[in-house]
């Protein structure tokens, strides 16, 4: 590179851990390429998620990459893991240590850190979530079975009803109350009420498909709120330029976790924000703001008559059980069989949908936590070397 | 009881049994449980069911027969949820207790005091204390080597609910059964976390808290987790092999799942929050207590959680075994940069041993505890030098000649070695240089007493590097001898005082008077100065006090011999012979004691 032509002193760029030095000058203007690569690369990523191609059987509502859907959440973690990689090149490979500890960096790393640790105990609701999801799938596969006999008679219409109407308590259930009125953290006498009792929350105990993961106490929307309350943007003409990759690194961040939230169940979803301020100024910021756009509306649209979650698979299952317990409501034997054929037919899909999907999204979850866990101790690793963090020693 | 082939009577009857049982639709059929009663009306019942599937079989179905299994069906979930419901409640812990504990009892305290040796008295003590604030059931558990799976229900009860999930699976209701099981059980699983302690703590709550309210939470865990791998889950195992016998392995692995995957994860979530946490030195112990826990756990884990489906189980309990052996290490590494670059500038006072001394002994003492877990653990050598770039103040070490030892072992030397090198740069704030070397040697003598004095730890740093650190501390002991007698010493040398003449005796009186005077303040300022210097070790105050008498005796003692009558034929001799050979030994009894010589003229009075 020409700029280090004349500065045959300077140590140039080594990309191993420890021992770095930089040559500030000399790989600026590498620095600020990648930076913009960086940027150019998340927009790009995310305006695909924003328009996602059209699926094969046309403009069918139940295209694979649906907005909110289980494949559209796959490519976004996806999406997620891709930028994630490169952030942690632009900040920590061939990083000199020092500047962590100076501004904007030494205030914005311990922002950093905290954010993690947050989207950490994100990714552990949304795997506790989706074994719910599971849990919603087995009772919709109880009602597909029996409504695919032919013919349908009562006792089948019978057996899919009670398995959707306990599909649908739930779905509202687990949303308005945050905790179990006979949740097991307060009371761990269980099995000394009587039959009867045992007998009248027959339904609210089938409801109780799964407790929750965390303390009374935690909240996914808190978690989420703090995670963006210190989201600045940067000013223009910062000193080192790194506020901004923290910045869109962090969005990225929140926006995911938000999303992963917003539609899969979670402890205390009550007040998710469904604002954030990206100025709209911001190139890369335009298909992220687009999709927080959409997923906020969609939100507070659903958040009033209480909402299961905004995954695409389970609204449509919500949808059709509300339409087959009409069905078997309405049921006389014997019955026109076409229409329930297509709403069974579909429910069936999305249960396919579901045992395909939701074992691999749960393993990207789980594989963006050690991403976070990995990522994070990098940077604690690095700001050991400068010494901000050694614990002195402790007599 | 095997109804002759007549398929209108024992259907019908059938199907009137069955609808009689309908709890949607009579307030009767809600009230009473069919299981609570009878023998004879249960098998009435099973018997009906056992009728309509039977007709179900025949190749046209009656809505109403389809109508009675779905009855059946219902009415036999509800059976089963109240069965497993009325034998359920959290594990009966006093089956566990046992008078004898088996935990190690480590803690930070530990690392504070004076003597190691002392330390274990109190850290008994507060496991005791603790033992008595929590409740006594729970505090000692009979040890949980071993998978040992317990009765959670009552084989009648067992009896019966096979025979009820017997009949739902052959009529296809797989899935509801399945569901109405695991979610009671799963109930009960969680009852039982309640009573063990079992927490639901984020990472976050976790990285927030003091690393002490941690150490007692993950003892807690320990314990928990081995009763809960091996006794809750696999008892809960058995009890779907139990009740799922002979249904196809398929039903029992899947109820088994829906019981305790949810709980499992919980559990394991503590330890992998734990395994991430921020590291600083006083966690090793814990940590190492964790892993070990862990990595005795994780056989049984994979016995209990062997099925395909609670695969995601084991590869968690294998993740955090490895991150906690890739804290340990981290820390270690940790503990080394924060020796090497412990920052304290103040002396102590007297020249004593130094905290840092004291801690990092006690530290690795407990690291050749751990011995067992840490030669595993720790793999690669600690390197030396280049680690600290642009730091020009990092000890060498040449580690070829040490080649047989462990990379634990170099570890512990290396520790040893960056301690010296700091206590030294430590050295360098006495403005009396031979304070200095006295510090150094106390520091190093106490290094070497703390290795004598553990056979363990003896074995790891060898005795070919006690012998070099013993040499270590001579040194120190002959330099500071030099550096505060031998200008002392000087003025009872001979040459000088010879006066060059035909006839005369041939010695300076002035010069003579001279020395005597400077000896004299010279080793009153020493006297002074240095009774509040401190040896605490017994032995080697007393030795040291022995090497200077045998410098200092024998040459006052021939100076005075040779020199007296030239003073004492003089004008107030007194003045300047102020010492007889017995005050000079008895001075220096008071040398580094640590107290100001007044207060040594005032014990002596006494």
């Amino acid at each position: 590179m020409r700029a280090t032509d004349n500065q045959g002193s300077f140590l140039n760029r080594i990309s191993i851990r420890r021992n770095q030095v930089v040559s500030m000058d000399g790989n600026h203007e590498q620095e600020l390429e990648d930076l913009e690569l960086f940027q150019k690369h998340v927009a790009d990523r995310f305006s695909d998620l924003l328009l996602p191609k059209p699926s094969s059987a046309g403009d069918s509502p139940s295209g694979a990459d649906a907005l909110l859907s289980i494949a559209w959440f796959r490519k976004l973690l996806d999406a997620f893991l891709c930028c994630e990689a490169e952030f942690k090149a632009v900040l920590v490979m061939g990083r000199d240590p020092a500047q962590f500890a100076k501004a904007p960096l030494d205030r914005l790393i311990p922002e950093l850190l905290d954010r993690a640790v947050k989207a950490l105990d994100v990714c552990n609701a949304i795997t506790h979530g989706v074994e719910m999801l599971r849990q919603w799938k087995k009772l919709a596969q109880i009602a597909v079975t029996a409504l695919e006999q032919r013919p349908i008679g009562e006792g089948q219409v019978r057996r899919a009803k009670k398995a959707l109407t306990t599909l649908l308590t739930s779905m509202a259930f687990d949303e308005k109350e945050s905790h179990h009125g006979k949740s097991t953290d307060r009371n761990c006498s269980f099995g000394r009420r009587g039959v009867a009792a045992a007998n009248k929350d027959k339904t609210a105990g089938n409801c109780r498909l799964l407790s929750w993961n965390f303390a009374k106490s935690w909240s996914a929307s808190k978690q989420i709120q703090a995670m963006s309350s210190n989201l600045i943007v940067p000013r223009g003409g910062e000193p080192t330029g790194l506020a901004l990759p923290v910045y869109v690194m962090s969005t990225v961040l929140v926006f995911v976790m938000w999303a992963l939230v917003a539609a899969i169940p979670c402890q205390e979803r009550t007040g998710l924000p469904t604002h954030f301020p990206v100025p709209r100024q911001l190139g890369w910021a335009q298909p992220v703001i687009g999709l927080q756009e959409k997923i906020g509306e969609e939100w507070k649209k659903k958040e009033k008559k209480g909402t299961c979650g905004l995954l695409e698979e389970i609204q449509r299952m919500e949808k059709l059980s509300q339409g087959l317990v009409e069905f078997a409501d309405g049921f006389q034997f014997p019955a026109e069989t076409d229409d329930v054929a297509a709403m069974v037919a579909e429910l069936a899909a999305i249960c396919e949908n579901m045992e395909e999907g939701l074992v691999p999204l749960q393993q990207q979850v789980r594989e963006v936590f050690h991403r976070i866990v990995r990522s994070r101790a990098e940077v604690l690793d690095v700001l050991d070397q400068v010494g901000k963090l050694s614990t002195p020693v402790p007599y | 009881m095997e109804s002759p082939r007549n398929v209108g009577v024992p259907l019908q009857s059938a199907e009137k049994i069955i609808l009689r049982w309908d709890s949607t639709a009579s307030e009767e059929a809600r009230e009473r449980m069919i299981f609570d009663g009878d023998r004879h009306e249960i098998d009435r019942y099973l018997q009906a069911v056992d009728e309509i599937q039977r007709s179900m079989e025949s190749a046209t179905v009656a809505d109403d027969q389809s109508k009675a299994i779905q009855i059946a069906m219902a009415r036999l979930e509800d059976e089963f949820r109240n069965i497993l419901i009325a034998h359920t409640g959290p594990i009966e812990t006093d089956s566990l207790v046992d008078p004898s504990s088996s935990v190690r009892p480590t803690s930070t305290s530990e690392l504070h005091d004076e003597d190691y040796a002392d330390s274990e008295e109190v850290s008994k003590e507060v496991e005791l204390q603790e033992g008595e604030a929590e409740s006594s059931t729970i505090s000692r558990y009979r040890s949980t080597n071993s998978i040992r799976e317990i009765d959670l229900i009552p084989s009648e009860a067992i009896y019966d609910l096979k025979s009820i999930a017997e009949r739902m699976i052959s009529a296809g209701y797989y899935r509801e059964c399945v569901q109405v099981y695991g979610s009671v059980r799963k109930s009960a699983v969680e009852a039982s976390f309640c009573r063990l302690g079992v927490e639901k703590l984020s990472i976050g709550d976790i990285q927030r808290l003091e690393w002490e309210v941690l150490e007692t939470k993950i003892r807690r865990w320990i314990r928990a987790a081995k009763i809960c791998v091996r006794i809750l889950f696999a008892s809960e195992k058995k009890l779907c092999e139990q009740i799922f016998e002979g249904v196809g392995t398929a039903t029992d692995d899947a109820c088994f799942m829906e019981t305790v995957k949810g709980p499992a994860m919980q559990l394991l979530n503590f330890a992998e929050a734990i395994s991430i946490s921020r590291r600083s030195p006083e966690k090793l112990f814990k940590i190492l207590d964790l892993h070990d826990a862990i990595f005795d756990l994780l056989p049984d884990v994979d016995v209990v959680f062997q099925s395909k489906s609670s695969e995601s189980i084991r590869v968690q309990a294998a993740e955090i075994l490895s991150r906690l052996a890739e804290a340990a290490r981290g820390i270690l590494s940790e503990f080394e940069n924060a020796v090497l670059r412990e920052p304290s500038k103040i002396p102590v006072p007297g020249g004593t041993i130094h905290p840092l001394t004291r801690y990092v002994m006690n530290y690795i003492s407990l690291i050749s505890d751990y011995k067992q877990t840490l030669v595993e653990l720790i793999v690669s050598k600690p390197t030396a030098g280049t680690r600290y770039s642009g730091d020009p103040t990092t000890p060498d070490m040449d580690f070829t000649e040490l080649e047989e030892r462990t990379p634990l072992e170099l570890h512990l030397i290396w520790i040893i070695v960056i301690l010296q090198f700091n206590l030294e740069g430590k050295s360098k704030h006495y403005k009396d240089a031979s304070l200095a070397h006295l510090f150094m040697m106390n520091n190093v003598h106490y290094i070497v007493q703390k290795i004598k004095g553990s056979p363990e730890l003896r074995e790891m740093t060898g005795d070919d590097y006690l012998k070099k650190l013993t040499g270590k501390f001579r040194q120190a002991a002959t330099s500071y001898q030099r550096s505060t007698w031998v200008s002392v010493l000087y003025c009872l040398r001979d040459e000088g005082l010879h006066v060059s003449g035909s006839f005369s005796s041939g010695v300076s009186k002035s010069a003579l008077r001279e020395r005597f005077k400077t000896f004299n303040a010279m080793f009153e300022e020493v006297h002074r100065t240095q009774a509040t210097w401190l040896i605490p070790e017994i032995q080697l105050r007393e030795e040291l006090r022995i090497s200077i008498l045998e410098l200092l005796i024998p040459a006052y003692r021939s100076f005075l011999g040779r020199f007296r009558s030239h003073i004492e034929s003089g004008r107030h001799p007194e003045a300047y012979i102020k010492y007889m050979v017995e005050d000079l030994e008895t001075a220096v009894l008071d040398f580094f004691e640590g107290y100001p010589v007044s207060q040594h003229l005032r014990r002596r009075s006494q």
